[in-house]
């Protein structure tokens, strides 16, 4: 990055879009007190260099740390903070930012910085190609992974063998907390998820194929940052259950194109409060 | 991370965060045998977290018990704006 895209983030973070942005970046947040600053940081550097206009929006999920208030304190005038009034979980807290933003391309990316922002463009240019859906993926030919425990390697490769049977999902890795989609992909999308906790990752990425939208995964690198959330074990069982809960509403029906009755923006934010961050 | 090390300046690489928080105080305790006065270059280091700006904080308090001082030498731009939204560029010599 060069001085003058260093001016580009001074611009971005003092001067309000006037026009659509190019880019949205989505971030959930909970209880990321500890974390939440240096990823603004990183991803505020990275995206104002590449001379697009762009938005952030975090997507807070009922913090009860200081989160809410670094992140205003912050006063980045294109960063956009969703506030919840109480934990709904990271898919819940996805789908509000999704709803949110307003760029042509949206990318969700976890609030650790664990899959570096530089690999944006990497996905980027998958979409630019022509793909709805594009997954950042650690399990993929070519992906570097750094400081992954055993327990969530075993974890991480026998979700893979359970999706892959059950789900056929194209690709390796559905957990990886870096996806981008198309304006009109997330929109498809995420008016039909209903799961809010661990696996509504799967939940999207099977509706993803049940529409016939072109996804596919890029091999990112990966490091397992200081403090995960995740409990490999919980996670597991919630896992087991939201897929079996994932094919009942399919066999219901509940995400068909026709018959569906989506959650509608507003009534996902009722316990919420978008303000700038100010 | 990898740190490159020369008298009393450590040349610090690619990601800084908890991970490296070792393999960094040990380098710094050893520059500061030598000197004090250590200057850290960040030019090269595409992230830290917060864990590494603590102990940023922490070596620089180090030196000046010692009677020195811990520089920030050329920040890339990612450190520079994530030391700016902590405040923390008030807080150190940046050179």
């Amino acid at each position: 990055m060069t001085g003058s895209n260093f001016s580009a983030y001074r611009q971005w973070a003092e001067t309000l879009l006037t026009e659509k942005p190019r880019y949205s970046v989505v971030i959930p947040a909970y209880n990321e007190e500890w974390r939440i600053v240096p990823t603004i940081g990183a991803i505020a550097s990275h995206m104002s260099g590449l001379g697009e206009p762009w938005e952030m929006i975090v997507a807070d999920d009922g913090s009860t740390d200081t989160t809410v208030e670094l992140v205003e304190e912050l006063g980045l005038v294109n960063l956009n903070l969703l506030i919840a009034e109480q934990n709904g979980g990271k898919g819940s807290a996805v789908r509000r930012g999704i709803f949110q933003a307003r760029g042509d391309v949206i990318l969700f990316a976890d609030a650790d910085q664990s899959t570096p922002i530089e690999q944006f463009g990497d996905l980027l240019a998958k979409i630019d190609e022509g793909f709805d859906v594009v997954v950042g993926s650690r399990a993929a030919d070519g992906a570097d992974v750094a400081n992954k425990s055993g327990a969530r390697k075993i974890f991480s490769y026998g979700l893979s063998a359970i999706v892959n049977t059950i789900f056929r999902i194209p690709v390796s890795d559905t957990q990886c907390g870096f996806k981008m989609f198309t304006a009109d992909a997330a929109d498809l999308l995420f008016r039909r998820q209903v799961v809010d906790e661990f696996s509504f990752d799967l939940e999207i990425l099977f509706l993803a194929g049940k529409f016939d939208l072109r996804t596919t995964e890029v091999p990112v690198a990966w490091i397992d940052a200081p403090g995960s959330k995740v409990d490999a074990a919980k996670v597991a069982i919630e896992f087991l259950r939201d897929l079996a809960i994932i094919r009942w509403n399919d066999f219901r029906g509940l995400y068909a194109n026709d018959n569906h009755t989506p959650p509608s923006p507003e009534s996902s934010h009722e316990a919420t409060s978008g303000r700038q961050a100010a | 991370m990898h740190i490159t090390k020369s008298a009393s300046e450590l040349q610090l690489h690619g990601r800084f965060d908890a991970h490296e928080i070792q393999l960094f105080r040990s380098r710094l305790e050893e520059a500061i045998l030598s000197s004090p006065n250590v200057r850290v270059d960040l030019q090269d280091v595409e992230f830290v977290d917060s864990t590494a700006l603590a102990e940023l904080v922490r070596g620089m308090k180090h030196c000046r018990e010692a009677g020195g001082d811990l520089v920030l030498v050329s920040p890339s731009d990612p450190v520079r704006i994530i030391l700016e939204l902590t405040k923390l560029d008030a807080a150190f010599i940046i050179d």
